[in-house]
Formats: structure tokens, C-alpha cells, sequence
């Protein structure tokens, strides 16, 4: 069974949520965990819940980054921050992959300094799932969104791999045998975009193995055409961020609506099975979190405001990554190509 | 510490001891949280009944031990299941081969025939009535351990019959707390008369507390250093090697148990023992002891490469964060009223 490091010290409600999500995965599953932190503080917050203490180890770390720390100067001074420790115990071989919550850019430096990168893998790329629609029974109803941060801007041989790393990805953890793999753009036609990503285009037709169907624009992302998106980081953010500030939009109005009047009352009752199916589908909780991919162990990234549950998820789908070898995958892709 | 511990083990040596044991859920993993199981339990045979891991060779290790030391002991079960299934229980103790001195059923029976309904279910009263009636039988100043599970109120009726013979609860508080629970006036009245008639002395030494439905332990802080919370028999072993009711091999058989019959890998039981430490109920001493006893048992992990500071950090650690000593738990005064009260609402 894998061992699971998890950062008890990042998240905006850490540690308690990220204590009570590994007490739950500890009466859930046989993963073990260990969570690293602030000893006295995660067993204060592990005596308030049930949990199963064969399964979790704890690993004391003094510091830890906060959301607003400067990543770079943080890690420099802060040599025992819980995320550091946490990607150490992997790179000593303590633990398999590690989960947190915590600042994005320390996460992705904490990956860069304590683990090697893929052999040929030039950039990390933080992948993401988001919601779409289904175009047949039993499809995933997520797709994966890369790059959503990690590098800011790529050149045509980082969205090539990128893309690599993203369908060995779906195809282990999404379980999508041949994954659809498109490159965001403004258009269809191969010659948009620029250089790089005509470039990107032009060489991903080629792979052999990858289900490459193209380019694809805004309006079909969530039409589930494609299970893995390519993109720079800068561009996956904004997207990201959209989609998540769009589903909130929506089931805010139709809260707001409901209290105007007794129709938009009625109405919001006979919507609301699918105003609760969109918040479902849009609920990141479910989801786990990111990975950081491209190094040779896995670091899940969830989101700062992860609740219990999410944090549960994250070491669910850290553990299957690990079980599933999605690492020496990725490796096995970048290698043939 | 060592001085502690010796004398510890120089008052183990001193007094009979008794190990007190509830049957269901801290001996047996009896299943009865359906309608269905609880009427399969009474036609259950001994060979269908399944023990908790480790509790078989932990009362073994407790008998052994303090015979070792020259010392009285008993071993004593309590069960509320009727005396109608004691025969399939006294044949998996022999199963076992668990040698014991005394064991009480509730009957169920007579409450039923008698109209006594509320008393089918109403464990309080039974349990402490029958603590009190056998206390006089035991031999003069034994000390008593007494396990238990968080099922449903053993964590109440073991600290009352400890406060009751240490002469820390008056008989109209006891009346009174008896009430609050809902006891049948006629216990109320016997455990009154009985805990008048009690010898005055701190009997009760420790109360183990098996965490079967897992209860968070900082439920159980409101009963004091006296009562251990412990998720399993090789974290409750640990903490019985520290105050010297077992040897180190004794607890070596109760790890075997676990891994045995409980799937527990080295890991896991090193995350156990380093959980119970943590949670104050062990010295980090005792903790590194059983440890490295252990690991040369392979049954714990091997030491990891471990940086120059982690290892200064943990050798340093228990002076600088000295932790709640398991061994000497204070006589405390609880408020049973609050207690009850809280411990109701938060079930």
C-alpha cells in the first residue's frame, strides 16, 4: 500500500481539515499516511476525530508557508517548512507522493528541488479536471486541463510533452484507454496561434499512440470533445479560474433570483436537481487536486480551500497514481519520443 | 523516570492485582448493530466467535507477568449478554485458553419475565452493582484494571466504582448520578448500600478504554489521566509494559497477534506505539524501548537514514516537551453530573 505524505500545514484550514481528511482515509482505506507538520497541533486537531492510528504517521516540520509567502524566499528560509519535508520523506523514499493545499509556487518549487525531473521533461506542468459534458454513456464527465500554472509561458516542445503527460495521466487515473488530446487555440484550423503552437500542432500529429485530434477553442471545452487539453500555464489559469468563477456566478444568481419573488421561487424548485448537479460537477472537493507532473515522484495539489473531503480525494487519487505507475508512464512516453 | 518506574513495579509486587474484562466489544468482536446479528448471537457456537486481536495473549501476559513477580492475581469478565449463551463464551475462553477466575451475565431473563424492560437495555446499574458485590471477595488491597469499550457506558461505570472506592463520591451524588442515567430505583438503592459498605482505598489504578467504534479520544479527557483511550491491545500493552503489569516478551506476543490476526504490517504498529506516545500515555522512553525490542523482531520498521537534527529533535524532545506521565494518575475529583450530561450529548 503506498504511504502518502500530506502537508497538514497548507490550506486556508489547515490543519484541522487536512487532520480530519487523512483520519477519514485512514478508516476508509489502508493507504498510510504521513502528515507532516506541526506535531502538537496535528494531534490536538487528530484527537477531535475518529480515526485509525495504524495508518497515519505524524512528522514534525516547525515551519510552513502561508498563502502569502514569497515561494521563492520562503523556501530559502524556511528549510523545515512542512512542504519541504513532505517532498523530502518522498526523495528519501519515507513516502511515495505527497498532497497539499498550500502555496502553488511552493509546491512547484518544493517539487523541483527535491525531485529529479523526468529524464528529457524540461517544464513541471500543474494539470487540473474540470467538468464537461458527456457525448456517451460511462464517459468521464472530467476532463484534464494542462498546464493551469506552472510555467507561465511554454515554447512548442514543453506542449508537446505536456500533452504526453497528460494522456498517460487520464489513461491511468481517468481510466480513458485512448485519450483525445487537443491543443487550446483560437481556432480549428492548424495555421492559428502563432508559431509555437502551429509548431506544437504540427509535431503532435506525428506521435504514434497519442489520440491527437487537434485544435480546440473556448466554446468546446466543456462540450467534452477532448479529455486532455493542452495550454501554457498563463493561459490554463485564466481558464481554470474562469470556469470555477462561472459555475459560483451561476448558482449565486439562481439563489439571489430565488429570493425576488415567489415565480423565480418555483422555478428555481423545479431546477433544482440541476442546480445541484452543477454544483456537483463544479464542487472541486470531489476531485482531489492537481497534479504536479513531470518529476519522477507525483505531488497532488489541491485546492487552498480544500475541506476534509477534498483532502480525502487528493490521497485517493495520489495513491492510485502511485499504484498505477503513472510516473515511470510518463517517462516511458517522453522517452519514445 | 527509571526511579519512577522502579518503584512502579516495587508497588506491582506489593498488592494482589485484578484485571477486570467487559466481554462484548473489549473481549469478543461481537457484532450486534443489527437486528439480524443480535439474534444470530445467542445460537453463535465458541468456535464462530472471533476475539479481538491481541486480547488473548495481552491477559495471558498480564497473568504470566505478575506470577513471574510472586503476585496474587485474578482475571474477571463481565458481560451483559445473558447467562442462556454462557456456555458457548466459557467454551471460547477455554478455546483461548484463557484461565480466569470469575464471570458475571446479566439476566435477561428475569427482567422480562419481571415487566423490567428498561432494564434489558440499562447497563449502568448491573455493571456497577455487580463491581461492588464481587469487591469484597477480592483479596485484601488488590489493585484493579479494568478494560473496557466505547460502546456504550463501561468509561462511566468504571470511573464511578473507582471514585466509589476511593471515597471520592458521596452516596447522594452516586444517587443522584444514578438517577440522571435512568437506573432502576432498586440498583440505585443496592449500589447506595453497597458503596457505603465498601472498603475505602485507591483500588482502581487504570482504566483501558478499547476505542472499538473509534471515538475520538479527547471525548474521554473529562475522565481523567486515570482512563487510557487505546485503539488497539498493542497500543493498550505499550502502556501496561510502562507501569510493569508486562514484560517486553509479553508485548512482542501481542504485536504477533496483531499481525497475525489483524493484517497489522511493522508499519503499523510502529504508527500505533509512536500514536499513543504522542497522546501522553506513554514515555517516549518506554516508547523507544519497545520500539527497538521490537525492531530486532523485525517487527518493526528498520531505522531510516534520518537527518543530524531530526534525530537530536527526537532525542531532545522528551526533555524539552515533557509529556503526561501515564503511571501516577491523579486523583482528580469528576464531576459525574457534568459528565454524564456532556457524555450523553455528544453520543
Amino acid at each position: 500500500m503506498p504511504t502518502i505524505a500530506v502537508d497538514a500545514m497548507g490550506g486556508d484550514f489547515a490543519p484541522e481539515e487536512v487532520v480530519k481528511g487523512v483520519a477519514q482515509a485512514s478508516l476508509e482505506t489502508d493507504i498510510q499516511c504521513t502528515l507532516v507538520g506541526d506535531e502538537a497541533q496535528i494531534q490536538a486537531a487528530l484527537d477531535r476525530v475518529p480515526y485509525n492510528p495504524a495508518h497515519i504517521a505524524v512528522r514534525h516540520a516547525p515551519d510552513f508557508i502561508s498563502m502569502e509567502d514569497d515561494p521563492k524566499l520562503a523556501l530559502r528560509h524556511k528549510r523545515n517548512a512542512s512542504v519541504l519535508v513532505a517532498a523530502r520523506l518522498v526523495s528519501d523514499g519515507e513516502a511515495d507522493a505527497v498532497v497539499t493545499a498550500g502555496n502553488t509556487g511552493a509546491a512547484v518549487l518544493a517539487c523541483s528541488q527535491q525531485f529529479k525531473t523526468i529524464h528529457g521533461v524540461r517544464k513541471a506542468a500543474l494539470a487540473s479536471v474540470y467538468p464537461r459534458q458527456t457525448e456517451y454513456p460511462g464517459q468521464d464527465q472530467l476532463a484534464l486541463l494542462l498546464d493551469v500554472g506552472a510555467t507561465i509561458r511554454c515554447d512548442a516542445t514543453d506542449l508537446v510533452q505536456f500533452a504526453l503527460m497528460g494522456s498517460a495521466y487520464a489513461r491511468h487515473v481517468s481510466k480513458v484507454p485512448s485519450p483525445r488530446v487537443a491543443l487550446l487555440n483560437m481556432g480549428v484550423e492548424e495555421g492559428k496561434g502563432g508559431d509555437v503552437l502551429v509548431s506544437a500542432h504540427r509535431r503532435l500529429r506525428t506521435i504514434p499512440g497519442l489520440n491527437f485530434i487537434g485544435n480546440i477553442e473556448g466554446n468546446d471545452l466543456a462540450k467534452g470533445k477532448a479529455d486532455v487539453i493542452v495550454c501554457e500555464g498563463l493561459l490554463g489559469n485564466v481558464v481554470l479560474k474562469l470556469l470555477e468563477g462561472l459555475a459560483e456566478v451561476v448558482v449565486d444568481l439562481a439563489g439571489t433570483a430565488r429570493r425576488e419573488n415567489w415565480r423565480w421561487k418555483l422555478g428555481f424548485f423545479v431546477l433544482a436537481n440541476s442546480f445541484g448537479r452543477l454544483r456537483d460537477l463544479t464542487d472541486y472537493t470531489a476531485y482531489g487536486g492537481a497534479p504536479i507532473l513531470g518529476f519522477e515522484h507525483l505531488m497532488i495539489k489541491s485546492h487552498g480551500r480544500s475541506n476534509a473531503r477534498a483532502i480525502t480525494n487528493a490521497i485517493k487519487v495520489a495513491a492510485k497514481a502511485v499504484r498505477d505507475g503513472v510516473t515511470r508512464e510518463i517517462a516511458a512516453a517522453i522517452e519514445r519520443l | 523516570m527509571v526511579l519512577r518506574r522502579s518503584m512502579q513495579r516495587q508497588r506491582a509486587r506489593l498488592h494482589p492485582i485484578v484485571f477486570r474484562w467487559d466481554l462484548d466489544k473489549t473481549y469478543l468482536k461481537s457484532e450486534f448493530d443489527s437486528l439480524r446479528q443480535l439474534v444470530r448471537v445467542p445460537f453463535e457456537k465458541a468456535q464462530d466467535k472471533v476475539a479481538v486481536p491481541g486480547v488473548g495473549p495481552l491477559i495471558k501476559g498480564l497473568r504470566e507477568t505478575a506470577t513471574q513477580a510472586g503476585r496474587e492475581v485474578r482475571v474477571h469478565f463481565m458481560s451483559a449478554s445473558p447467562p442462556q449463551i454462557a456456555k458457548a463464551i466459557r467454551q471460547k475462553l477455554a478455546l483461548d485458553g484463557i484461565e480466569y477466575d470469575g464471570i458475571v451475565f446479566k439476566n435477561q431473563l428475569q427482567h422480562l419475565v419481571r415487566g423490567r424492560f428498561r432494564n434489558l437495555r440499562e447497563q449502568v446499574g448491573f455493571k456497577l452493582t455487580e463491581l461492588l458485590k464481587s469487591r469484597p471477595d477480592m483479596p485484601a488491597g488488590a489493585r484493579e484494571v479494568l478494560f473496557g469499550d466505547d460502546w456504550e457506558s463501561d468509561p462511566i461505570i468504571y470511573s464511578l466504582y473507582a471514585d466509589i472506592l476511593a471515597g471520592r463520591i458521596a452516596s447522594d451524588e452516586l444517587g443522584d448520578v444514578l438517577r440522571t442515567i435512568g437506573v432502576d430505583p432498586r440498583l440505585i438503592a443496592e449500589a447506595r448500600e453497597r458503596a457505603a459498605a465498601a472498603q475505602r482505598e485507591e483500588a482502581v489504578e487504570k482504566i483501558y478504554i478499547n476505542l472499538e467504534r473509534r471515538t475520538p479520544p479527547t471525548m474521554f479527557r473529562c475522565f481523567g489521566p486515570r482512563l487510557v483511550p487505546t485503539f488497539n491491545y498493542f497500543q493498550t500493552a505499550a502502556c501496561l509494559f510502562e507501569d510493569g503489569y508486562l514484560t517486553l516478551p509479553a508485548v512482542v506476543r501481542v504485536a504477533e497477534a496483531m499481525v497475525q490476526d489483524a493484517g497489522y504490517t511493522p508499519g503499523s504498529l510502529a504508527n500505533s506505539l509512536a500514536d499513543i506516545a504522542r497522546r501522553g500515555h506513554v514515555q517516549a522512553t518506554t516508547a523507544t524501548a519497545v520500539r527497538e525490542y521490537l525492531r530486532v523482531r523485525a517487527l518493526m520498521p528498520p531505522s531510516g537514514r534520518r537527518s543530524i537534527r531530526s534525530v537530536l529533535w527526537q532525542r531532545l524532545k522528551p526533555w524539552l516537551k515533557p509529556k503526561r506521565g501515564s503511571a501516577a494518575p491523579r486523583a482528580e475529583a469528576i464531576d459525574y453530573h457534568a459528565l454524564v450530561t456532556h457524555w450523553r450529548a455528544a453520543r
